[in-house]
């Protein structure tokens, strides 16, 4: 069991993976914009954050870079959600992991296969007991 | 590429008018050295030949100078440069028709009216001040060389065998053909630069509307890419709720449930695909220039075909990938190239029954790089060939064999080829195969 902070505008999509983590008895935090997220973030200390590349104000990639250079939190794994099909011009496969620019542990393509999701919370909640 | 109304700038007009000039001149010239053979040596009217086919020799190296000029130039020069040189070609077409005449009985040789069609020209690439201008530049080189053979200055070169009389020595005649020569020269640049302004007012006109409805498209673009994205997020939301109960995350379902379940995230799945098509497409439409990279083919190749070749051999597809090694580098749109090529190849998949075979070649030629998709797929009717790049259009043996279909994929593809500055186009034999060809410019391999 973790604690999970999910970062994403969209209620209903929160809730639904607020759904699915709870049937593999995870807790769940939801923050709906950027800055709330950097707020949960520094104030719950989850396990692990889904984070979403679109949000209203603070970007998906500002939130996770600021996270980074937080000493305290630094060291919480990111998922990021992103539509593969909404061209940010990124190859995330490449990326994701660069410290400057693209500082998350892993990504999952939107709209969500929950198998893979499980899969990588998993395997992200995994490494950083282990680590 | 197709030249559409609004890439036909005023500096190009002009200088194809400059071109088209050129090529009259060229016939000019042949029209002198003809006309001086056959006058002096067929009807054997006496004529100072040297003088005159050297005026003629002087014209073709000045023309030759000027396609030299016009080519080399042609990218750089600005408007008003275009228009100077147009201005100094009329100029210096007067004078060397001046001399003509001169050398050639002066006011006797009644070839002096062509000085019209030179003012009819002025009149068409020149404003209406320049052409006035032109016109008095000719009606005084007229009358400068009528005054100055009439007083002795210059020799005048009589057609002896013609007239019976040399007409240079008599003022009456001299200022009569004068004045009627100036009144026609300004008559002619009168009406021409009339109808030249009427044209040239109907065409900023249908500029303006054109323009016009180039920022109508595009507005019309914005708005379905803004629906179409609001659209996408609440079937992104929808399919994403969905997914856990019918996949029993949330609690066993009976087969009832689970059935009708799995048709709702069917049909969510089936328009978010199609949404995501249209968005796509209507991205591209909105899209002015694209960066380009330098990317490896080969590297290219394997990976859309690769993926291409997991679904092709499921069914027992022959997949075959004929890569010239002479094509090395492509510099373009890597992840919109492969958007396209993926369209294609998928749409050969698509529709050609188990078993079949797709080639996919790429050959790199002297000036292009040629591509073609051949599939032994259910092929395209003849008359269904010309409308399957149109955008939501489906054969209707495509509709039969495959249901769902956004008809968006075809004009996804041409519109990335296009903006390669590359040509697409089809050949189709039904129930036997369809080879898509793409052809792009060599500039994309270097």
């Amino acid at each position: 069991m973790a604690k999970i902070l999910i970062v994403d505008d969209d209620q209903d999509v929160v809730e639904a993976m607020r759904v699915v983590l709870g049937k593999f008895r995870h807790e769940v935090v939801a923050a709906y914009d950027g800055s709330e997220g950097l707020e949960k973030t520094r104030k719950e200390k989850p396990d692990l954050i889904i984070l979403d590349v679109m949000l209203p104000g603070v970007d998906g990639f500002e939130v996770a870079r600021e996270i980074k250079k937080d000493e305290r939190v630094k060291s919480t794994p990111i998922l990021m959600l992103t539509a593969i099909k909404e061209r940010t011009g990124i190859d995330f496969h490449k990326e994701a992991g660069d410290p400057d620019w693209l500082p998350v542990e892993d990504y999952c393509n939107k709209p969500l296969d929950y198998e893979v999701l499980i899969d990588k919370v998993n395997r992200l909640l995994l490494t950083r007991k282990t680590s | 590429m197709k030249e559409t109304f609004a890439d036909i700038t005023p500096e190009k007009q002009l200088t194809d008018r400059i071109y088209w000039l050129i090529n009259l001149r060229w016939i000019a010239i042949l029209g002198v050295v003809s006309t001086v053979f056959v006058v002096s040596q067929i009807i054997r009217i006496p004529l100072l030949t040297k003088p005159l086919y050297g005026i003629a020799l002087i014209l073709a190296i000045y023309n030759a100078l000027c396609v030299w000029g016009v080519t080399y130039f042609k990218v750089h020069l600005r408007y008003a440069a275009i228009k100077f040189v147009a201005s100094l070609q009329i100029f210096l077409d007067l004078s060397c028709l001046a001399a003509l005449i001169h050398f050639s009985g002066g006011v006797e040789n009644p070839f002096y009216f062509y000085f019209i069609f030179h003012i009819i020209i002025a009149g068409i690439l020149l404003s209406r001040f320049e052409t006035y201008l032109m016109a008095a530049y000719a009606a005084c080189l007229f009358m400068l060389m009528a005054v100055a053979e009439y007083r002795g200055y210059l020799a005048h070169h009589c057609l002896s065998g013609v007239f019976a009389t040399s007409w240079h020595e008599y003022p009456a005649y001299l200022v009569g053909s004068s004045f009627v020569l100036t009144s026609t020269l300004l008559i002619a640049a009168y009406l021409t630069t009339s109808i030249s302004a009427r044209l040239r007012a109907h065409e900023r006109s249908l500029q303006t509307a054109n323009a016009l409805l180039a920022e109508k498209d595009r507005i019309k673009s914005e708005y379905v890419l803004r629906v179409n994205h609001d659209i996408k997020e609440d079937l992104a939301a929808i399919h994403t709720c969905i997914e856990p109960v019918q996949k029993g995350i949330t609690g066993p379902l009976n087969e009832g449930q689970k059935d009708l379940l799995r048709r709702v995230r069917e049909r969510s799945k089936q328009l978010i695909v199609y949404v995501d098509a249209l968005l796509e497409m209507t991205k591209l439409k909105l899209a002015e220039k694209l960066e380009k990279d330098l990317f490896f083919v080969p590297d290219f190749v394997k990976e859309i075909s690769e993926s291409i070749g997991t679904v092709a051999a499921e069914r027992q597809i022959v997949f075959e990938v004929q890569l010239d090694p002479e094509v090395s580098k492509m510099n373009g749109m890597r992840v919109y190239m492969a958007e396209a090529l993926l369209n294609l190849l998928k749409n050969a998949l698509k529709y050609t029954p188990d078993k079949g075979r797709i080639v996919w070649e790429i050959r790199g030629e002297k000036d292009r790089l040629c591509m073609k998709i051949s599939d032994t797929g259910i092929g395209i009717s003849p008359e269904e060939l010309p409308r399957v790049f149109e955008e939501f259009y489906r054969a209707k043996n495509a509709k039969a064999k495959v249901k769902k279909g956004t008809g968006l994929g075809l004009s996804i593809a041409r519109k990335i080829v296009e903006m390669h500055q590359g040509k697409i186009w089809l050949e189709s034999v039904l129930n036997q195969g369809t080879s898509v060809h793409l052809e792009f410019p060599a500039s994309l391999s270097s």
